[in-house]
């Protein structure tokens, strides 16, 4: 890990007032000292903002909630309000990495965390998303890399909380001296790699995140999250699914179905969401909406496994979600 | 037999040849084969033991000797080390796969502030080695796999070592590569080696033969035969064939190979994380050309072995260099991502096996074609069970090793078995199926084993076979459960470089020392339990010193020989100290000392000529202010009888087959060791076999890059192991197993616990579970996926 | 490594070699001799300042106080016992205990989180000291294997470890034990299944599982054979 300065800093607008000359900021710092250990990164200054408490806590407001981005993983997976009303979070933040990253890392730190393909993690690869011209992984080992929206590269999303926010239609409050506030949806937030390979997401570099803002929930919603590895204890997804049902008694009126081990950034299975809405949940519109959830995927030389076990994760989830099966013991985290 | 015959013989030991006393001792396995034999012994050996419930502390569970060091972090590995003014080196390490190195410029990191010396190297080890050196006659090693260490740097930090590793400026010239072990085998294939190279055997079970032909990159193949195999599958009813691929696995061991090196004119003194301290000294001293006497190598803890951890290697030479270059302690421990590159892991297999039978399940004939790939070393031989588990009329195996531009492969816990094992138990298996027998029924028809025949009987009895459904892929639903078994075998490897040496003091205190390392299986509690059994006092009150080459020779910890080598030269010096001592005190007691007997940490007279006293007092008794005995190992009593042991694991499991998850739930392990010395530490190590190997079957793998031949997961995150959600129930069955060898009568496990045969128990579960033959580890998703999709014979190979 | 992208034969075809300069592209000379010259400097100005600490936040104006990227006096509050070490703002915590400290028990295995070997408590909460930088333990308490046990008395769970022999060669060991001992702080009586989860990021090579299991159960008053 290289030499650097830091600025610690007790307030956002002390941050906000750092955040210059290349300086980077530094939350729980897990994803950020992988790779400044990986040698894949090299900054001079980092930002400390770890001990602004104001960004931190889960407040409950009339049009949601509202968290702290440096609230950690498992704050929120713990949290009763959430485990109630927003289990697709919960799902997601308590099965995130390990059980001692969870009590480090912040929400905010997992959506902004960069992708795991083992060529840009490795220093010894100098891939298009590290500014350069090749991809390593359409040709090279890509068993764990995406099945869909890759052309430019088949990283796959890796933040377990922005699939369950984006079931939950949330956005985050970015804050910069210069500009004020502006709030971006968890879509929105990231760039996908075909516009800008070396982006990841509309932060700039002076831009601080500063809020999570989720909408109340229609009654009657349920959700869930699962992920699946090929390990249990802790692994990376190889196949996961956000779901959250608004349900009208034994009617879905509306599935917002969300994935993120498929492609380069999380994404909303339309069709399959489509599948559901309008109908009962059972085994068999659960399976057939999982059936549709990847369709028109294009695997890579290694990894058309994917093509089957989406669709398994897809309904077990909506049948999780529907409170008509339990959480999957094999499912990861 | 009184001591006075001891001493005699003791004296008359090197002049003449000793004389041979005739005693009985236990041969089989209690409940089942028990019964006596004769052998004849040294008259210096001790008395024998009776079976382990007759017994007071050996073959107990004693508490580990130094389970509370460990547990409270005071137990001090190589590299928790520091000495004052102690250096720290960082690798340079080429970051190709295949070049010869040009120019090496150092100047910019010696400038580094912090640097206080950098080495070049000029010698790499490891490496298969050239049979004509003159071929590769360039000034520096050439690099055969990315990550082989070209230079060294120390400095005063860890930090700085690394940031001057990056200054030095190597120039290379790359050569074409291959790391694709099959396109290796073909004529046109880049070649690793400019000619034949040779890797040869080492104490851990490494290496491998070097009489063999070699053609490109095929080193081999080495043929065994007995019997005629075209007879003997024309005298088969039915054949089965298969081809089996494994993969490469790496040791990743917790604490990563290091050392920490302080050279002193007189003295070079070397902490080494080691499975042989002995094994250190022996190539620190053979390579810097000085005598064993000015090498010290010491092991008080170390952090996982599994194999890899032999000689000081390059790490050791590297460091010891520096040392003596600047005149200061230098240590030099590995990142993650070198020990997965550079200092071994178990070689892949890729077996075609055929076995032909007789309707009655009589084999006619095994054949066996193995290729596997040791990276640019040798050793991936793998035709163990093979040859060593079933009865056949007829055997023919075919070994070869394909090099490749990756690290070279060392020991790695039961060379060659898992792979081999994996292969001929699911063939066995398939087999079973075929002749429409009970798998159980088919290994007692060919495996003459004594005590695997006993360990079969204990699985038939047992409630996990009984609850196996003899119909494949039965169970309904998509997760679907099955139970299968497979066998082991390992053999008995003595080291004769064992010695003990145990001291009685004048306080009573009790001390028995070893050169031997405690490299977690818990020799350091055996050895203690040996002198607590034989001066009658508890196992805590005994002083066990090892892992430092200025005691007694010590054998090296691979091949499961430690305690069976070990052990009863701590017993013969136990006893013979013991009989010192009680010649010693008895003119004190007014007796002699036939009369005397240690016991409950009282010496008693046989014939009440006085009242107990507790050995501390008649310690005090004693003339001088301390008795040492050393004693030697002394060959196996009757070294033709019972070389092997092994055992059987039965697996269950539930595959998921719409995700193509495997989940092992339950596996029931039935092994023999000799005499169990401590049977919670012998459980310990099953358990540990059986988890490796179902890490191994199901996830890890190493994986190079196919166009620039660069590990891409050299971590602990995508190099996937094992995790604690993982792991099955698992029951443990020792079976105490008396063969009346030596006078402990211990055997090893390390090797046969369990790893050697979960693999193959577990595609045969499988098999039984969805009636598909998974011949290809690991068993990912995407390889089970796959299987289900093309379930037609043969072609589940992805 | 540089980039293999710039000198890689292909594989399998003969062509004509090519020669390239390796050096990690980690760090850049123009990087370290900047920081080089900050290091004396900084060194200099903080040798006069107070310890970075919670109460005495040092160089701070209007909420932010600039460290390093020399190494700077902190204060860390460990096993009860107050440590001033002189370390760079890039020094993670298992570096300043094993290093600076000389609190080897807390073991370093991957380095990057995902083993747990490092576990300490910050406060009373598990997390890995590999990926904590040590100015982020200022002003917590930490807790490492050295510490759990109290006045010479080793701690339930560590007795319990050593009756079940919940170890091998005892690499992972304290990290079991941090993991284990805070989730019996948390809950007093787990379930088998809340242990394994408790320790899914704890990696053991030797295969001690099943006895963690029984050695932390016991401790809860459960008996689980193993």
């Amino acid at each position: 890990m290289n030499r650097f300065a830091i600025a610690d800093c007790t307030s956002v607008d002390a941050a906000l007032s750092q955040l210059k000359d290349g300086a980077v900021v530094k939350a729980g710092g897990v994803d950020l000292l992988d790779r400044m250990k990986d040698g894949i990164e090299q900054p001079e200054k980092l930002v400390n903002i770890r001990n602004i408490s104001g960004l931190r806590g889960i407040h409950e407001t009339d049009q949601g909630l509202t968290i702290g981005p440096l609230t950690t993983l498992a704050e929120i997976s713990d949290h009763p309000l959430i485990r109630s009303h927003y289990q697709i979070l919960s799902d997601a933040c308590g099965h995130a990495a390990t059980p001692h990253i969870r009590n480090m890392a912040t929400v905010g730190g997992n959506l902004l965390q960069r992708v795991q393909c083992w060529y840009y993690r490795s220093s010894d690869f100098q891939c298009i998303r590290k500014g350069k011209d090749l991809c390593f992984a359409f040709e090279g080992l890509n068993q764990y890399h995406a099945i869909m929206e890759y052309a430019t590269c088949p990283s796959v999303a890796p933040s377990s909380a922005a699939v369950a926010l984006l079931g939950l239609n949330a956005s985050v409050e970015l804050s910069a001296a210069k500009r004020g506030k502006r709030t971006v949806g968890i879509r929105e937030l990231y760039v996908v790699p075909d516009a800008n390979p070396t982006k990841f997401t509309v932060i700039e570099p002076d831009d601080l995140l500063t809020a999570i803002v989720i909408p109340k929930p229609a009654a009657g919603t349920r959700s869930a999250y699962q992920k699946y590895g090929e390990k249990e204890s802790f692994d990376w997804a190889i196949a996961d699914a956000g779901v959250v049902l608004e349900m009208d008694g034994g009617i879905c009126r509306r599935a917002v179905i969300t994935m993120g081990a498929a492609s380069p950034v999380v994404r909303r299975a339309t069709q399959a969401e489509a599948a559901l809405a309008g109908k009962p949940i059972t085994e068999e519109t659960a399976r057939a909406a999982g059936q549709v959830a990847v369709q028109g995927a294009q695997p890579l030389s290694m990894n058309s496994y994917k093509l089957d076990l989406f669709p398994v994760a897809v309904y077990r989830t909506i049948l999780y979600a529907a409170g008509q099966r339990d959480r999957d013991p094999g499912a990861a985290g | 037999m009184n001591n006075r015959v001891v001493e005699d013989a003791l004296l008359q030991q090197s002049a003449v040849a000793p004389t041979k006393k005739t005693v009985q001792m236990p041969i089989g396995v209690p409940g089942y084969t028990l019964t006596e034999e004769s052998r004849e012994v040294p008259v210096t050996e001790p008395p024998v033991w009776p079976i382990n419930k007759d017994l007071k502390y050996v073959g107990q569970s004693v508490e580990r000797y130094d389970g509370q060091a460990k547990v409270s972090g005071r137990a001090r590995y190589t590299s928790d080390v520091q000495l004052p003014g102690m250096l720290y080196a960082k690798f340079v390490n080429a970051p190709m796969p295949h070049a010869k190195v040009v120019s090496i410029d150092t100047s910019a990191a010696e400038k580094y502030p912090g640097v206080r010396g950098v080495h070049v190297i000029q010698h790499v080890l490891g490496n298969a080695v050239l049979r004509n050196p003159a071929l590769d006659a360039v000034k520096y090693p050439v690099v055969r796999y990315a990550g082989q260490p070209v230079a060294a740097v120390a400095a005063t930090t860890p930090a700085a070592a690394e940031e001057a590793a990056a200054l030095v400026k190597v120039r290379y010239e790359a050569i074409p590569f291959v790391v694709d072990e099959i396109k290796a085998r073909a004529t046109d294939a880049p070649k690793v080696f400019p000619g034949a190279a040779d890797e040869e055997g080492s104490a851990g079970g490494g290496g491998g033969p070097s009489d063999v032909r070699q053609t490109g990159n095929i080193h081999g193949p080495s043929i065994h035969r007995h019997g005629e195999i075209a007879q003997g599958f024309k005298d088969a009813d039915v054949v089965v064939e298969g081809r089996y691929v494994t993969q490469v696995q790496t040791h990743s061991a917790l604490e990563t190979h290091g050392v920490v090196a302080d050279w002193k004119p007189e003295l070079l003194t070397v902490w080494a994380s080691t499975q042989g301290t002995a094994s250190v000294r022996e190539e620190l001293a053979g390579f810097f050309k000085i005598p064993l006497t000015q090498v010290r190598v010491i092991t008080e803890f170390m952090g996982g072995g599994f194999g890899a951890k032999f000689g000081a290697g390059n790490p050791g030479v590297v460091a010891a260099a520096l040392s003596n270059k600047t005149g200061a302690p230098v240590r030099l421990m590995l990142d993650r991502e070198e020990e997965h590159l550079s200092v071994g892991n178990r070689p892949s297999s890729d077996q075609t096996l055929r076995i032909g039978a007789k309707q009655d399940g009589t084999i006619t004939a095994i054949h066996l074609v193995a290729y596997g790939t040791a990276g640019c070393g040798t050793g991936a031989g793998c035709s163990g069970p093979a040859s060593n588990l079933y009865k056949t009329a007829a055997l023919h195996t075919e070994e070869s090793d394909v090099f490749i531009n990756a690290g070279p492969a060392s020991a790695m816990r039961a060379p060659g078995h898992p792979q081999g094992a994996f292969a001929l138990e699911q063939t066995i298996d398939e087999l079973a199926v075929k002749l429409n027998m009970e798998p159980i029924d088919l290994r007692d028809k060919t495996d003459e084993h004594p005590v695997r025949r006993v360990e079969r009987q204990v699985v038939r009895d047992s409630d996990l076979w009984k609850s196996r459904n003899p119909v494949a892929g039965a169970s309904q639903g998509p997760v679907k459960r099955g139970v299968g078994m497979a066998q082991s075998v390992w053999y008995r490897f003595v080291s004769m470089s064992s010695s003990a040496e145990v001291r009685i003091y004048k306080d009573g205190s009790l001390e028995v020392l070893s050169a031997v390392q405690d490299i977690g299986s818990g020799v350091k509690t055996v050895m203690a339990q040996i002198l607590a059994e034989q001066f009658g006092v508890p196992p805590a009150q005994i002083a066990v010193k090892v892992g430092d080459t200025h005691y007694p020779e010590g054998p090296n910890s691979g091949g499961s020989m430690t305690t069976l080598s070990l052990t009863p030269a701590v017993r013969d010096a136990a006893w013979q100290a013991s009989q010192m001592f009680l010649s010693d005190i008895a003119p004190a007691l007014g007796t002699t000392s036939d009369d005397l007997v240690l016991v409950d940490g009282e010496v008693r007279s046989r014939s009440g000529k006085f009242a107990p006293i507790s050995f501390r007092r008649a310690a005090a008794k004693m003339a001088t202010s301390q008795i040492a005995v050393q004693a030697k190992r002394i060959p196996d009593y009757d070294p033709k009888k019972y070389l092997t042991y092994g055992g059987i694991d039965v697996a269950e499991v539930e595959v998921d087959t719409e995700l193509g998850r495997i989940h092992v739930r339950r596996v029931l392990s039935v092994h023999d060791c000799g005499r169990p010395m401590n049977p919670a530490q012998v459980i310990s190590q099953i358990n540990g076999g059986i988890i490796q190997g179902i890490s191994y079957t199901l996830l890890e793998n190493r994986l190079l890059d196919p166009i620039y031949g660069l590990m891409v997961n050299p971590d602990l995150e995508q190099y996937k192991i094992i995790g604690a959600r993982e792991i099955p129930d698992i029951d443990v069955r020792l079976v105490e197993a008396y063969i009346g060898q030596s006078s402990t009568d211990a055997s090893g496990i390390g090797e046969a616990a369990g790893v050697v045969s979960i693999g193959a128990a577990i595609g045969n579960a499988v098999y039984n579970a969805i009636g598909v033959r998974i011949r290809q580890t690991p068993m990912t998703p995407a390889v089970v996926l796959a299987a289900l999709r093309a379930p037609a014979p043969g072609k589940e190979l992805a | 490594m540089s980039d293999p992208s710039e000198s890689r034969p292909a594989e399998g075809k003969n062509d004509s070699a090519t020669a390239a300069d390796s050096g990690r592209t980690g760090i850049s000379r123009r990087g370290f001799l900047k920081g080089a010259g900050l290091t004396a400097a900084g060194t200099a100005l903080l040798d006069g300042v107070q310890a970075f600490s919670s109460e005495a936040p040092g160089a701070s104006t209007h909420g932010v106080t600039e460290l390093g990227p020399g190494p700077v006096p902190v204060r860390l509050h460990v096993n009860g016992a107050e440590h001033t070490v002189q370390i760079e703002p890039r020094t993670t915590l298992a570096e300043a205990l094993r290093m600076h400290l000389g609190m080897t028990g807390t073991k370093v295995v991957c380095d990057r989180g995902v083993c747990s070997g490092c576990t300490f408590w910050l406060d009373k909460m598990p997390v890995n000291s590999c990926m904590t930088l040590a100015i982020d333990a200022v002003g917590h308490n930490v807790t490492t294997i050295e510490g759990i046990s109290s006045e010479g008395e080793i701690h339930p769970l560590q007795a319990a470890f050593v009756k079940h022999d919940a170890m091998q060669c005892g690499f992972c060991t304290p990290g079991m034990v941090m993991s284990c001992a805070a989730l019996l702080e948390r809950n007093p009586h787990p379930s088998e299944h809340d242990v394994r989860h408790a320790i899914s990021g704890n990696l053991c090579r030797c295969g001690t599982y099943p006895k963690i299991f029984a050695a932390t159960l016991d401790v809860a008053g459960v008996t689980r054979n193993a």
